[in-house]
């Protein structure tokens, strides 16, 4: 391992140009940034060294991002200004980077810091009212067992503590409403927790728990590699997408209009993580998302 | 006369000058909601995405000319391609033209498209296929042929140059299976032989020139543009290496055989002959090489080392037309590998060539590379079996992990290999892989193919053999970790080769080696690839077809083809079905021996080796007797002085086919290898094997 003489907190937002990467895509694109902005960058150790550039958490396939965190450490010291400009010379499209911060070289490591992420996104097809039902509901229940699918294997789990907040709001400005839909959009702002202990919870998952108490389907964000897979509306796990990357699915293209015609679908668009918060930072947070 | 030729060039400029005067037909891009949605329902959209890295997005009304690089075949695929890196940095470097790209969409995303009524977009500023001014498909595989039908019809054009209208884009190919672009004439508004770099740009002045960017409205609210097509197609004739099919039209006899072709026009020239770069070796292109946001088939920076091969395999079409051979010195290799690292950020660069071991100066511009870079992994293909291949990527990776390393004996007995041009002998072939495991790697991966000219079952069991003795060596070396992986192909006859006459084995032949292969060819370490022998029939159909193969293709497209290049997609009944349709019978096309007094479909589209050495040649390998590479040997007097204006230079170590020039005109074949094995790799669960179809490939340097 090269001796790290420098550790840097960067912040950075995805816009909808890099949207479609999945996480060790962007991991891939961001150390060929690295070597384009020539950043002296530490290498880990072992057989096969890899650049010292850690992800406080992935970044699932479709998703925005406006203050996404990630720890650099550096072989060279460089000045703030200098490494944001190296940074911006080789960075992948659709990046940008909107704080550096200094960190003390031996301060503990990022993710296991990590304790919850703020999302918002817009759905279509629902009524304001009975969405804010539906979010009612899976805030004043105790537990909220449900399945997640991994590999070929379903995992039952509590969705329950996972969700810290959810909120109706009003949509996303920048939203694009598909105009064949006829009611307006409704904003929904969640805030899941996001622990490497205690698990971490899934915007779409929330989706579908919400679409299960409204009657309604749900259609799959595209998968890190694999397909935007439209599973049954009609199992306790409709909607619930694997968290492996490698599931193949015999569901093969969707087929909205196939199952749409029995449920109506609800449809979450642009969804944005729009922070990631660690321990102390939702010890002093609160409830309170953070205002724009 | 000298102020007619001023007066002449001062209206030709004037006509230029006032044709690319802007500002230029914009069309509105697709709605970024329309792709968001449709992106939201298949899997992998970062193919559809775009905004990578070096790709070029130009302000549309400030540009005269539109190309878009239509690649017929996945993006991974696609991106992977040498030649569509280089040409879109050579058309985008100029700022009169943009080039954009398009690869094939998946299943998923054409049904999609189709249901929505949306038409395939270009990555770079989402316009359709129809707007462009010229459509270029890249042609590395013949059975991409319904992607290409597929792409045209989802992007909104015409299938045929007959059907194209006159707003319509030109529809041009180049690519390595064009050396017969008779199956494609149908499809192709002209085709171009050989080498692009030069091509391209000649074929963007002339179409500038004569105004076919230009929309002209017409009061009715229609337009067309500057210039008619016929015009177009005439004028691009003129273009050496340039082919026009709709210029020419076949005769055949009563009994279907090929009679040869009747030329429709003065503008059409007897037989064309393809391009050779003007100055490959001084001269590197495709620095900013485009860097995908997903992972790819040949996911590293490539520079080209070395252009042509000497070593004279008599299957390999690439071989036989990519001559003559040019390298790059070691200088120029160095800094450009150096540079196309800086402007791509790539960790890993191939060497790339049709055998890079042949490269003179591989190990200098390794060694240099590495001193410079020490970081970056190196990679290379090649095709030779030997020790200097092994002591080679041994020097250049001291330590590196060693999976695999891969040897293409391409048939079992020494006979046969010397029949095929491939002389490597049983002993050789063993030093090889025992230096092989004495180094490090426990895993050795044998290419072959079945169903050569002159082969016999003991041809077949030699396979067998001599993958056994390789992995008894490995046994003895490693233990049980020993690994010996046979890939097996199926042989295809390829046009311009000296085997081009001669016909694959009927089905109930290659069946029965199959069958005997795989009982003498099991057991503890040992595995087998298959390629799927069925596509190998249509592939070599289509290779060696006429015209009136154009049909079928279109039968095929319509009956629901799609993907064929991957076996999980690829249905042969639906092939024999589309001959059957036609009255036409793939195994007359793929299976029959030729006589060599027959006309040949190609014929017009010279090869740069002429038919008279194929003739030759094809005779010393009925014999069993080799061609000497000439980068070594005495010259073959393969022809290729008089067809290329190449001559080749004597070397300290006899005739040497490189690099000196006769005159300004080069010319020559081919641009990058076939991507036919890419697919292979992709398909794989392991890092793709092979730059180039059937080649031997060395990836080292700790990749794994």
């Amino acid at each position: 391992m090269s001796e790290i003489r420098q550790r840097w907190r960067l912040v950075f937002a995805r816009d909808e140009e890099a949207r479609y990467l999945s996480h060790l895509d962007a991991v891939r694109l961001w150390e060929r940034a690295f070597r384009r902005g020539e950043i002296p960058i530490a290498k880990s150790e072992g057989f096969n060294p890899r650049p010292k550039l850690v992800f406080a958490a992935p970044l699932q396939l479709g998703m925005l991002a406006e203050r996404e965190l990630a720890d650099i450490f550096l072989a060279e010291r460089l000045a703030a200004h200098d490494l944001r400009h190296r940074l911006e010379a080789g960075m992948p499209r659709g990046y940008r980077v909107v704080d550096l911060h200094d960190v003390w070289v031996g301060a503990s490591a990022l993710a296991p810091q990590l304790a919850a992420a703020d999302y918002r996104m817009t759905l279509c097809n629902v009524e304001k009212d009975d969405l804010a039902a539906a979010v009612a509901k899976l805030k004043a229940a105790d537990t909220l067992p449900r399945l997640r699918r991994r590999e070929k294997r379903s995992i039952s789990y509590d969705l329950r503590p996972l969700l810290l907040e959810a909120e109706v709001r009003p949509p996303d400005p920048a939203a694009m409403v598909p105009d064949t839909i006829e009611l307006p959009p409704v904003g929904l702002w969640l805030r899941l927790r996001h622990s490497q202990n205690q698990g971490s919870g899934r915007v779409d998952e929330v989706v579908a728990a919400l679409a299960d108490e409204l009657g309604m389907a749900t259609r799959l964000p595209p998968s890190e590699d694999e397909r935007g897979v439209a599973e049954s509306a009609a199992g306790p796990d409709a909607g619930i997408r694997a968290e492996s990357t490698r599931q193949s699915s015999a569901a093969g293209a969707t087929s909205e209009a196939g199952f749409g015609l029995e449920r109506p679908l609800l449809e979450a668009i642009r969804a944005v993580r729009e922070r990631l918060l660690l321990a102390e930072e939702l010890e002093t947070a609160g409830s309170q998302p953070s205002v724009e | 006369m000298a102020a007619t030729a001023r007066e002449e060039t001062a209206r030709e400029e004037t006509a230029l000058h006032g044709n690319l005067r802007g500002p230029h037909h914009a069309p509105p891009a697709l709605p970024p909601l329309t792709v968001e949605r449709l992106l939201s329902r298949v899997r992998k959209p970062g193919r559809y995405a775009g905004g990578e890295w070096n790709s070029v997005a130009k302000e549309w009304s400030e540009v005269a000319l539109k190309w878009c690089f239509a690649y017929p075949d996945l993006y991974e695929i696609g991106m992977s391609n040498l030649g569509l890196r280089i040409l879109y940095e050579v058309l985008n470097d100029r700022p009169d033209v943009l080039a954009e790209r398009c690869f094939a969409p998946d299943v998923d995303l054409a049904a999609e498209l189709r249901r929505a009524q949306v038409p395939l977009w270009s990555l770079e500023t989402r316009r359709a296929l129809r707007e462009f001014d010229v459509i270029g498909f890249s042609l590395g595989f013949e059975l991409v042929a319904n992607n290409v039908l597929e792409m045209l019809d989802i992007g909104g054009v015409g299938l045929t140059t007959a059907e194209r209208g006159e707003a319509e884009p030109l529809v041009i190919a180049g690519g390595s299976i064009v050396p017969n672009a008779e199956p494609w004439a149908d499809f192709m508004d002209a085709v171009v032989l050989g080498e692009g770099e030069d091509a391209v740009i000649e074929i963007s002045d002339l179409l500038e020139s004569l105004g076919w960017h230009r929309r002209v409205s017409s009061p009715t609210g229609e337009w067309h543009r500057g210039v008619d097509r016929a015009t177009v197609l005439r004028a691009l004739a003129r273009i050496p290496g340039v082919y026009v099919p709709s210029l020419y039209r076949p005769r055949y006899l009563a009994d279907g055989r090929f009679d040869g072709l009747d030329r429709l026009d003065d503008a059409a020239p007897a037989s064309i002959v393809g391009r050779i770069a003007a100055d490959f070796e001084t001269r590197v292109r495709g620095i900013r090489q485009l860097v995908p946001n997903i992972g790819i088939v040949f996911d590293r920076a490539q520079i080209e080392v070395m252009r042509g091969c000497t070593r004279g395999c008599r299957f390999c079409q690439a071989g036989m037309q990519s001559r003559p051979l040019r390298e790059r010195t070691p200088e120029v290799a160095v800094a450009a590998a150096e540079a196309i690292l800086r402007a791509t950020g790539y960790e890993e660069i191939g060497l790339t060539s049709l055998s890079t071991a042949d490269y003179t100066y591989v190990r200098e511009v390794a060694t240099e590379l590495h001193r410079r870079r020490p970081e970056a992994v190196l990679s290379l293909p090649s095709t030779r079996v030997d020790a200097f291949t092994v002591e080679l990527v041994d020097a250049i990776a001291p330590g590196g992990r060693r999976s695999g390393f891969t040897f293409a004996p391409e048939a079992g007995t020494q006979r046969l290999r010397d029949t095929i041009n491939k002389g490597v002998s049983d002993e050789e072939i063993a030093s090889c892989a025992q230096l092989a495991f004495d180094r490090g790697w426990s895993s050795i991966k044998l290419y072959f193919m079945i169903g050569l000219p002159g082969e016999t079952i003991d041809d077949v069991l030699g396979i067998a053999a001599i993958s056994r003795r390789v992995l008894e060596m490995g046994h003895r070396r490693h233990g049980g970790r020993a690994q010996v992986k046979a890939s097996i192909s199926t042989f295809v006859p390829k046009v311009m080769t000296p085997f081009q006459w001669d016909g694959q084995d009927s089905t109930a032949e290659i069946e029965a080696k199959v069958v005997a292969l795989r009982k003498a060819l099991h057991g503890k370490g040992l595995t087998m690839a298959w390629h799927n022998p069925h596509s190998s029939i249509v592939e070599a159909a289509l290779g060696r077809g006429d015209r009136r193969l154009g049909a079928v293709i279109r039968r095929a497209w319509q009956k629901g083809a799609r993907l064929d290049a991957w076996d999980e997609h690829f249905d042969f009944d639906l092939w024999l079905a589309a001959f059957a349709d036609e009255d036409l019978d793939p195994a007359w096309y793929a299976q029959r021996d030729i006589p060599i007094d027959e006309h040949l479909p190609w014929e017009h589209l010279a090869g740069v080796v002429s038919m008279e050495f194929l003739l030759r040649d094809r005779k010393r390998a009925l014999a069993a007797k080799a061609t000497v590479d000439c980068h070594w040997g005495p010259c073959s007097d393969c022809g290729v002085p008089s067809a290329t204006g190449f001559a080749c230079q004597t070397g300290e170590q006899g005739p040497r086919q490189m690099l000196v020039r006769v005159g300004e005109e080069g010319r020559s074949f081919r641009y990058v290898g076939p991507p036919g094995d890419a697919r292979r790799g992709l398909a794989a669960d392991e890092p793709a094997a092979s730059e180039t179809a059937a080649d031997a490939a060395a990836a080292f340097g700790g990749r794994g």
